[in-house]
């Protein structure tokens, strides 16, 4: 497979797999857009030299990886493309702030070096959130839940369309490039004479076919201005264990944010 | 058999209609379709079949001319009640087919036109049943076959329960099996049919009426049998004869 059919395809799995029936999956989507965008305040608000209280907030990740069987390695190789990123965010840190914090071993630990790997913890943990949530929701059940906090009818549906142009635009590309490869043998990628026309007639391809997606939408009563009255999915009903899910991990992540608990496990071990 | 039509659903008086200014796709149509009538738009590649069908859902409303869909006319306001009645089934059914699942998908329309969700339910179970597609309902829309997305993506129209169907050209990229399967469904349905195609054996096997249209005119509208046996009207207007007829129309000259 090459790189466009690949995207395609993990496209298509994700997918599905947020469409499944794992059990995370069959909590409503809004329970769990709200826990993850709490944990994501919540875990950005640590201060920038807490790193152990802010080890402690993995715990969220860890439990929902391993109750759900999640599988991680999958995981690990989608969000690879923004691990770089994540550990770019803070690389200054060591050189701009050389306070000395404390001691590991016999090495001296400035702050910069701490607060260089709260930064990247935060994001670490803030990705991984969002990909649990993503994996386990389906695009259009998110959509509901974004409706259900009131976010405007029209942003809502832009997000779902945006989703649906990323697919299509991927798979029109394949077909182009694919189209080209047959009649370029042994060529590496698409020689750079052909990239405007080829560029020009993708746009315009999927354009195309943006449109006529948007027309039978329109033959089926969608109307966008009327906004309000769009459903996405069927409305999911939270049983009595999803409010349980949603208070535990609602004060439980609270509590993790105001109690150091592994300097607490720590000094118990130390003392033991 | 004109006579017996009772109830008209669709008609277009002198209808003009081009995508650009001094253009015209269509030139001065007039024609009605009556209550369940099953009729073929034939025409070769560009004559304006696609654009005929696009005029009767309202996707284009400034044509010339009248477009009158059950005594309501084209026009901007009337759109939705129009489209509750008609289901236009697309040529491409990705463009059809754009929500995660076939269940997602069949329940599109009727949610957007607000029905209860055990309504929506009942309607998209029905559509389906309809096209014996059930075991289909939660799979994902990218994994079905070419004959299966055709298949859901008529039953996307069918959980309006419309009166009319129109269909741009459905047998494309269908194998033999499938195709078979779509002929036997659509003969079982009793609505007012439309359909058009430049595949003439399956306008034969589904159509009882045919209006041959050439650069945007109507040619002939008449009896299957009269047109699609006629090899030189046919042929003077960029079609063939149907396959089966090749060689032998002899046979049904009489
Ligand atoms: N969206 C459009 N914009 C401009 N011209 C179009 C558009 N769609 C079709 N046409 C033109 O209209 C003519 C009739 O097209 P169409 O109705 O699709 O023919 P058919 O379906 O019979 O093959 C063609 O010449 C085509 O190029
Ligand atoms: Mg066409």
């Amino acid at each position: 497979m090459n790189k466009l059919e690949n995207a395609v395809y993990e496209m298509n799995l994700l997918e599905e797999q947020a469409g499944g029936c794992g059990r995370l999956n069959s909590l409503p989507a809004l329970f769990k857009v709200i826990i993850t965008v709490w944990y994501i305040l919540l875990t950005v608000s640590f201060h920038k030299y807490d790193i152990f209280g802010l080890l402690g907030m993995g715990i969220y990740p860890l439990v929902l990886f391993l109750i759900y069987e999640i599988p991680f390695r999958q995981c690990i190789k989608r969000i690879k493309i923004i691990l770089p990123f994540l550990l770019l965010a803070g690389i200054a840190n060591p050189l701009l702030d050389k306070n000395i914090l404390g001691s590991l071993g016999n090495r001296q630990v400035s702050g910069g070096v701490v607060s260089m790997a709260t930064l990247m913890l935060k994001g670490l943990f803030t990705v991984l959130a969002g990909y649990l949530l993503i994996v386990s929701t389906s695009i259009e059940k998110i959509c509901g839940a974004l409706r259900k906090f009131h976010m405007p009818s029209i942003l809502v549906t832009m997000i779902l369309l945006i989703y649906r142009y990323i697919s299509l635009l991927l798979k029109e590309t394949n077909r182009v490039m694919q189209a080209y490869a047959l009649r370029a043998p042994g060529q590496k990628g698409v020689g750079f004479k052909a990239w405007g026309s080829l560029a020009g007639l993708l746009l315009l391809r999927s354009m195309d076919r943006a449109e006529n997606v948007y027309e039978s939408m329109c033959l089926r009563g969608f109307d966008g201005s009327r906004g309000n009255s769009f459903q996405y999915t069927a409305e999911q009903k939270a049983k009595p264990a999803d409010y349980i899910w949603l208070l535990l991990w609602g004060t439980g992540l609270f509590s993790l944010r105001i109690v150091p608990l592994l300097t607490i496990v720590g000094s118990l071990l130390v003392k033991g | 058999m004109r006579e017996k039509m009772s109830h008209i659903h669709i008609t277009l008086s002198n209808v003009t209609f081009g995508y650009e200014k001094n253009q015209k796709i269509l030139k001065d149509i007039t024609l009605s379709f009556g209550e369940n009538e099953r009729v073929g738009i034939i025409g070769a590649n560009g004559a304006g079949k696609s654009t005929l069908l696009k005029l009767l859902v309202g996707l284009y409303t400034d044509f010339e001319g009248s477009i009158r869909v059950e005594e309501i006319p084209v026009e901007k306001k009337m759109l939705s009640r129009i489209r509750e009645k008609i289901g236009y089934v697309f040529q491409d059914s990705d463009s059809q087919l754009f929500m995660s699942t076939v269940y997602d998908d069949v329940a599109f329309a009727p949610r957007n036109y607000g029905f209860s969700e055990e309504e929506v339910e009942r309607r998209v179970n029905e559509a389906l049943e309809a096209v014996h597609i059930s075991y289909l309902r939660d799979r994902h829309t990218y994994k079905l076959s070419g004959g299966e997305k055709k298949l859901a993506s008529i039953a996307t129209i069918l959980s309006m329960t419309p009166d009319i169907i129109l269909m741009d050209e459905p047998s494309v990229a269908l194998d033999p099996k499938n195709r078979r399967n779509l002929i036997q469904i659509l003969n079982g349905f009793g609505h007012l049919k439309i359909i058009a195609s430049h595949d003439l054996d399956f306008i034969m096997d589904t159509c009882s009426r045919v209006i041959l249209i050439n650069h945007g005119r109507v040619i002939k509208d008449g009896p299957a049998g009269e047109i699609l046996t006629d090899k030189e009207l046919l042929e003077s207007n960029g079609l063939e004869l149907p396959l089966r007829f090749t060689g032998r129309e002899s046979l049904f000259s009489s």
